[in-house]
C-alpha cells in the first residue's frame, strides 16, 4: 500500500505493508537510526517520535497510522532551535551515559518544551515518565530539562 | 496479515457482516501490536478504524456525554467538556499507561481488548456508563457491567463494534469519589489492584455507595454484596470483619508475575477501608 506522510518536514511516499511498525519504517526504509528499539512493547520510550506533534511509541504505531500526518524524529528535532538547546543542556549536565535512551528522552523533553515548558520539576518528571533510562541517570536528565526551560 | 481500510463507517459495518474466525480492529494499536510481537495474533484479518471520524470525539447532549470508541486518553484528558462534567473521571485517568501511550491508546480499545486490568473499567462501572454497540442492522445500548462474562470474553456479536461510551453528565455530581491504582510505579504500570468508588452520605449514614475493582477477577466488576451491606450504615457501624468476609465472596485474586493473591486481597480490603474513612 502507498502511504504518504511528512517526515522531518519533507513529504515522503512509501510502498509498504501498512502494518509495518513506524519504528521499522524509520530505521529500515529511511535509515533514520536515531529512533531505537528496546522493549518493543511501549514500556521504555526509546522509540518515541512525534506524530502530528504528539509523542508516541513508534514500536506500537503501524505505518498506516502516519498516513497524511507529520512525523518528527530525534533527527528532525536536532535541527530545531529548541532541540539544539536541549542537546546542549544534556551535554552540559552530562546527562547522557550509554546514550541508547537519549533520542527518546530528547523527543519527550522537546514535546514538554513546546507544549508546556514550565520550570517545574514535578511536571517534567511526569512528562518524561514514559521513558526509561537503565543507566538510571534521571537526576541529570531532569536537571537538563530544567536548564532548557530556564534558557528557552 | 490480511489488511482492510474501510472508506467510512458504512463500509466497516458491511465488512463486519462477513464471517471471520480471526478478525481484529486496529485503532491505537497499543494492545494489538504487543500481541502481534509476542505471536499471540497471527495470520489475522486486521481492519483499520482509527481514521473513521464517526468513531472519534467527545460530544454532549442535554443529559449525556458520549465518547467515541477511538477517542484517545490524551483527548479525554484535554477535553473541556469532560473537565466540566466529569472531573473525577478525567483526573483519575491522569496516570494511565504513560504520557506517550495516552496519545495512541483509545478508550474503546481498552474495553474491547478485555484485559482484567484495563484501567478505565472500574471507573466506568461506578459511573454506571453505557456502551453503544452497533452493527449494520442493529444498534443497542448496554450497561458497561453487562459487557464481559469471562476472561477476555464479551457479549458483542461478531458483526458488532463498540460505537461509543455514554456517561450521564451528573454521574459523579454530589458524590465523594475515590480511585486508586496500585502498581510497582506511578506510570507505565499494570495494576496489581484498582478500586474506584463513589458515595453519598446523609445525616452521617451512607445513602449511596458504588464500588468497583479491577485486576481481581476475570473481568472488572462492582462489589454488590459489600455495597448492600454498607447502605444505611454510619462509619462507626461498619464491621470490617464482615467486609472481609463479603470481599472473599466477590473477588478471586490470582498470583501472577505482578503480585500474589494474598497481597491483592489485603490491599483491596485496605483501599475500601481508606475510602470509607475519607
Amino acid at each position: 500500500m502507498k502511504i504518504n506522510f511528512l517526515l522531518n518536514k519533507k513529504p515522503v511516499t512509501i510502498d509498504v505493508d501498512p502494518m509495518k511498525r513506524l519504528l521499522d519504517v524509520l530505521r529500515e526504509d529511511f535509515q533514520l537510526l536515531g529512533t531505537k528499539e528496546s522493549c518493543g512493547e511501549g514500556e521504555c520510550g526509546a522509540c518515541t517520535v512525534l506524530l502530528d506533534g504528539k509523542p508516541v511509541t513508534s514500536c506500537l504505531v503501524n505505518v498506516i497510522q502516519a498516513e497524511g500526518k507529520e512525523v518528527l524524529t530525534s533527527e528532525g528535532i536536532a535541527e530545531e532551535p529548541l532541540g539544539k538547546l536541549l542537546i546542549d543542556c544534556f551535554d552540559e549536565t552530562n546527562a547522557v551515559q550509554c546514550g541508547f535512551c537519549f533520542p527518546g528522552f530528547l523527543v519527550s523533553s522537546y514535546y514538554y518544551l513546546i507544549s508546556n515548558g514550565e520550570l517545574n520539576l514535578e511536571k517534567i518528571k511526569k512528562a518524561l515518565s514514559g521513558n526509561i533510562c537503565r543507566c538510571t541517570g534521571y537526576q541529570k536528565i531532569f536537571e537538563s530539562v530544567l536548564l532548557a526551560c530556564e534558557r528557552k | 496479515m490480511d489488511f482492510f481500510k474501510p472508506a467510512n463507517l458504512e463500509e466497516l459495518l458491511l465488512k463486519m457482516q462477513e464471517s471471520s474466525e480471526n478478525r481484529y480492529l486496529l485503532a491505537g494499536g497499543t494492545d494489538i501490536n504487543v500481541q502481534i510481537k509476542n505471536g499471540l495474533i497471527k495470520n489475522a484479518e486486521v481492519i483499520y478504524i482509527n481514521h473513521l471520524a464517526a468513531l472519534n470525539g467527545i460530544k454532549e447532549t442535554e443529559t449525556e456525554i458520549s465518547i467515541g470508541a477511538t477517542t484517545t486518553y490524551f483527548d479525554i484528558l484535554h477535553s473541556n467538556l469532560i473537565k466540566k462534567h466529569l472531573p473525577y473521571f478525567q483526573a483519575s485517568l491522569d496516570f494511565f499507561a504513560s504520557p506517550i501511550l495516552q496519545t495512541s491508546a483509545t478508550i474503546g480499545g481498552n474495553i474491547a481488548n478485555g484485559s482484567p486490568t484495563a484501567d478505565v473499567m472500574p471507573l466506568l462501572l461506578v459511573l454506571d456508563a453505557d456502551l453503544k454497540l452497533i452493527s449494520k442492522s442493529n444498534s443497542r445500548k448496554i450497561p458497561v457491567s453487562d459487557f464481559y462474562f469471562g476472561y477476555k470474553k464479551h457479549v458483542m456479536k461478531p458483526e458488532e463494534i463498540i460505537f461509543k461510551i455514554v456517561i450521564r453528565k451528573n454521574a459523579e455530581e454530589g458524590y465523594q469519589h475515590f480511585y486508586e491504582k496500585v502498581g510497582a510505579r506511578k506510570t507505565l504500570t499494570i495494576a496489581k489492584v484498582a478500586l474506584a468508588g463513589l458515595k453519598k452520605e446523609k445525616s452521617g449514614k451512607i445513602k449511596e455507595i458504588k464500588l468497583a475493582v479491577g485486576s481481581l477477577n476475570e473481568f472488572a466488576r462492582r462489589l454488590p454484596k459489600i455495597e448492600a451491606y454498607l447502605l444505611g450504615k454510619t462509619v462507626t457501624e461498619i464491621d470490617y470483619n464482615k467486609i472481609d468476609e463479603l470481599l472473599n465472596l466477590e473477588i478471586t485474586p490470582i498470583t501472577d508475575l505482578r503480585s500474589d493473591k494474598e497481597y491483592r486481597y489485603h490491599v483491596c480490603a485496605n483501599l475500601i477501608r481508606t475510602f470509607l474513612n475519607q
